[in-house]
């Protein structure tokens, strides 16, 4: 049975514990992590002395045991705690907090290298470095992200390389970022039952779906790191910020497919989760990498970047919106075009020979729209039946042969819609995406309706009567990379379509790496073959709907944004280039329970 | 403004073989070696120390120049206007220098193949100078929008389109206290 969730990742109301809370939380963590797999004894009995550089933390161990360890940082006290350890070929990773701290090290060492990669996690961090960051953002100071609290439960974590000095020379080689997984997905099961996709699709970010805690139905993204041990062994860790702010850290063994990893949180109920676990994998696909040859490893100019959706989301009142959609609301820049500088930027020649034609889309349990196209920029609109031509503009492309997606505001009413409406002259079928303002959760998101249905039109098809475009999952796994504006990368992104009710973008940086990734709900339905409308709409992001019709045939689209925020409503059109990016099985994981 | 002209780069002072005096007074050694003539033997020895200090000082004033559009071009490209902006006579002159050369934005300066003809200029009282930067400037257009996209690449410090092109930074200098110029006006060139 699936364990779906009432609500996903993005619409619970983490709480927003204090420092006491988060201690209190994390007290039982002085003994060190749980685990459902035997735990390694390798270093019972060893003492153990991590070096690291660029001025990192020298952490001096001596393990009393397969359970409980001294810990002194650089020089200190010495500290008991409670660990666990999991064996990776010569690789072990140790997991501890400092008791009686918010503190603790993760770490990786290699006993045949001695290279050691250290993970400095803290809770109770956020607060004091954002503020710290954004005092120093150039190229001038920026207000702290503090909207949505002090996120005390989100890990924070600093990552060092370094070495185990045993007395000899220090080695020279150490642990290093990479981008050698980026494009991989892995189905994993977990010593716990835990089954989960993960997609390591770009080279500061991660994006994965619970298919065991929830469900399957959404893939979430998470800042994460890669770091290469070598061809086969990497090490992977990601921070689930603007959710639980839950941190894992895994080993990878790309030759047999098992992982070795580390759960350090505090979830949804506040519980703590601190537990080591093993897994093993199926590899699901491989996207493509944009970077040029030769570029394999991953270049940091700085402290890696978390983009906070939730957190800068400008979340407006119900008047508000209501004032931007009756009073400020315009399609399409009221005739003078849009999204030129947008995503429009590689729109294709508008449409205007249906002026002066009248048609009827009629949906299928939807509604019945009245058309005449005034001229190539004005159309009237009326629900059948109804006496009244309402005004309207709108914009029309042809992203396959004679099939035509146009689209246009509805009434000036509250919540307000638009109607982006595909007519397919071949076959004589209709499909209709209604977007309205407003959800239950905000107002200035948006949400879509489908409607399937026929069209009506002098000289037009005789529409069939049972056939309709209809719900498709053959998009699911196929990666596109979306290119909006000429320039390289310009404005860049690469979808997922990681689930037939979500999907997911990755932005690409200037060497072609993925970068910042975000998700959100996504539907996709079938037009004709290699042809479908595709929507998502930004759920705790921007809000935005997004509906684009794909012709995989020629690798464009032609789609609409529908907005409202504090700048007005909009209703502006999509237009892009793509590429294939590759393909992951990913149905067989995620299809209905039978 | 004074007839001396020299070249300012430190490969004009290795060429012309100034390694006594050191890369900073790179401009001083080279005028030595080819501008002027040097001290006759029945110069006085007051005389000599008069005018190898003028020397001196003139060429320290033209290694304190090429700190200063070092110090510019290394705070512009960190994106610290701020500061650049106290590099000059009238910070609010840095402004308009960007507002002058938006929408695109100079992302960085670099030295390129020509720098051997740039040029530091001293008035003769050496209050007031000019200089000539060949450089190849990293030429960016700003992302622009407010959907998610935009807002996402922006974040990851990106820009809409990025390239290098070869020009020249044209500078007018005021000497505001013993050592200490400041940029009066800035103008880029493109070649």
């Amino acid at each position: 049975m699936r364990n779906y969730q009432r609500l996903q990742m993005h619409r619970i109301a983490y709480s927003d514990l204090s420092e006491e809370q988060v201690a209190q939380a994390l007290r039982p963590t002085a003994n060190g992590p749980a685990c459902r797999s035997p735990l390694s004894s390798v270093l019972a009995g060893k003492k153990l002395k991590i070096v690291t550089d660029d001025g990192g933390p020298v952490l001096e161990y001596h393990f009393r045991n397969g359970h409980d360890l001294e810990v002194s940082e650089g020089g200190g006290k010495p500290v008991k705690a409670g660990y666990g350890a999991l064996e990776c070929r010569s690789l072990v990773m140790v997991s501890h907090m400092i008791p009686g701290t918010q503190r603790g090290y993760q770490f990786v060492l290699d006993q045949s290298s001695r290279c050691a990669t250290v993970f400095e996690v803290s809770f109770s961090g956020y607060a004091a470095q954002e503020t710290a960051d954004a005092a120093q953002a150039k190229p001038k100071p920026r207000t702290p992200q503090l909207k949505n609290g002090h996120r005390n439960r989100e890990v924070q974590r600093r990552v060092w390389f370094g070495y185990v000095d045993d007395g000899t020379a220090a080695p020279t080689a150490r642990h290093a970022y990479t981008n050698r997984l980026e494009g991989k997905g892995i189905y994993w099961k977990q010593d716990n039952d835990i089954e989960i996709l993960e997609f390591y699709l770009s080279i500061l970010y991660s994006n994965f779906i619970e298919l065991t805690r929830f469900g399957g139905e959404m893939t979430v993204c998470a800042p994460s790191d890669y770091v290469m041990v070598n061809d086969h062994l990497f090490i992977y860790s990601r921070i689930e910020c603007e959710f639980s702010g839950t941190y894992t850290l895994q080993v990878i063994d790309l030759f047999d497919l098992t992982q070795r990893g580390v759960r350090l949180g505090v979830n949804e109920k506040d519980q703590l989760e601190y537990y080591m676990y093993t897994g093993k994998g199926e590899i699901i696909g491989q996207a493509a990498s944009f970077e040029v040859f030769g570029n394999n490893s991953e270049t940091r100019s700085g402290p890696r970047r978390v983009y906070r959706p939730i957190e800068t989301f400008e979340t407006l009142t119900d008047e508000q919106v209501k004032e931007q959609c009756l009073n400020h609301a315009h399609a399409f820049g009221d005739g003078q075009g849009s999204g030129a500088a947008g995503m429009g930027g590689y729109r294709t020649t508008p449409i205007t020979h249906f002026a002066g034609k009248q048609l009827t889309a009629r949906m299928d349990n939807g509604p019945v729209i009245e058309y005449q196209f005034v001229d190539g920029k004005n159309l009237k609109w009326r629900y059948e039946g109804n006496a009244n031509w309402r005004d309207a503009w709108y914009e029309m492309y042809e992203p396959d042969d004679q099939l035509y997606f146009f689209a246009h505001l509805l009434d000036a009413e509250y919540p307000r819609s638009c109607a982006m409406v595909a007519l397919d002259m071949k076959n004589g079928l209709s499909t209709i995406v209604k977007g309205t303002t407003g959800t239950p959760y905000r107002n200035n998101e948006t949400h879509p309706t489908y409607y399937f249905g026929v069209f009506q039109m002098e000289g037009g098809p005789t529409p069939p009567t049972y056939v309709r475009h209809g719900w498709t999952d053959e998009m699911v796994g196929e990666l596109v990379t979306w290119n909006y504006q000429k320039g390289n990368p310009g404005l860049t992104s690469m979808h997922f379509y990681a689930t037939p009710n979500a999907y997911s973008w990755i932005i690409f940086q200037p060497d072609g790496s993925g970068g910042l990734q975000w998700s959100s709900p996504g539907w996709y339905s079938k037009l004709r073959d290699g042809v479908y409308i595709m929507a998502w709409v930004e759920e705790a992001c921007n809000g935005t709907l997004g509906v684009i019709c794909f012709n995989q045939r020629i690798m464009h689209d032609a789609g609409f944004g529908f907005h409202v925020g504090s700048n007005g409503l909009s209703l502006s059109v999509v237009g892009a280039r793509a590429r294939h990016a590759g393909k992951f099985d990913v149905k067989k994981y995620i299809s209905l329970r039978t | 403004m004074s007839t001396n002209r020299t070249r300012s780069s430190r490969r004009a002072f290795f060429l012309k073989g100034g390694a006594v005096l050191g890369a900073g007074v790179a401009a001083g050694a080279s005028a030595l070696a080819s501008g002027k003539a040097p001290p006759s033997k029945d110069s006085s020895q007051e005389e000599l120390v008069r005018q190898l200090r003028e020397e001196l000082d003139a060429a320290a004033d033209r290694e304190a120049l090429r700190q200063l559009h070092f110090t510019f071009t290394a705070m512009l490209e960190s994106q610290n206007y701020d500061a650049a902006a106290r590099l000059f006579e009238d910070p609010a002159h840095l402004h308009d220098y960007r507002q002058r050369i938006a929408p695109s934005v100079h992302a960085a300066y670099r030295p390129n193949s020509l720098q051997q003809q740039d040029l530091v200029t001293l008035s003769d009282d050496r209050q007031r100078a000019s200089a000539t930067f060949h450089v190849d400037a990293r030429i960016c257009t700003a992302l622009e929008g407010d959907f998610t996209l935009a807002r996402m690449a922006r974040l990851q410090g990106q820009m809409a389109d990025s390239r290098w092109e070869s020009g020249r930074l044209e500078a007018r200098y005021v000497k505001h206290a013993a050592r200490e110029w400041r940029i009066a006006t800035l103008h880029y060139v493109a070649s």
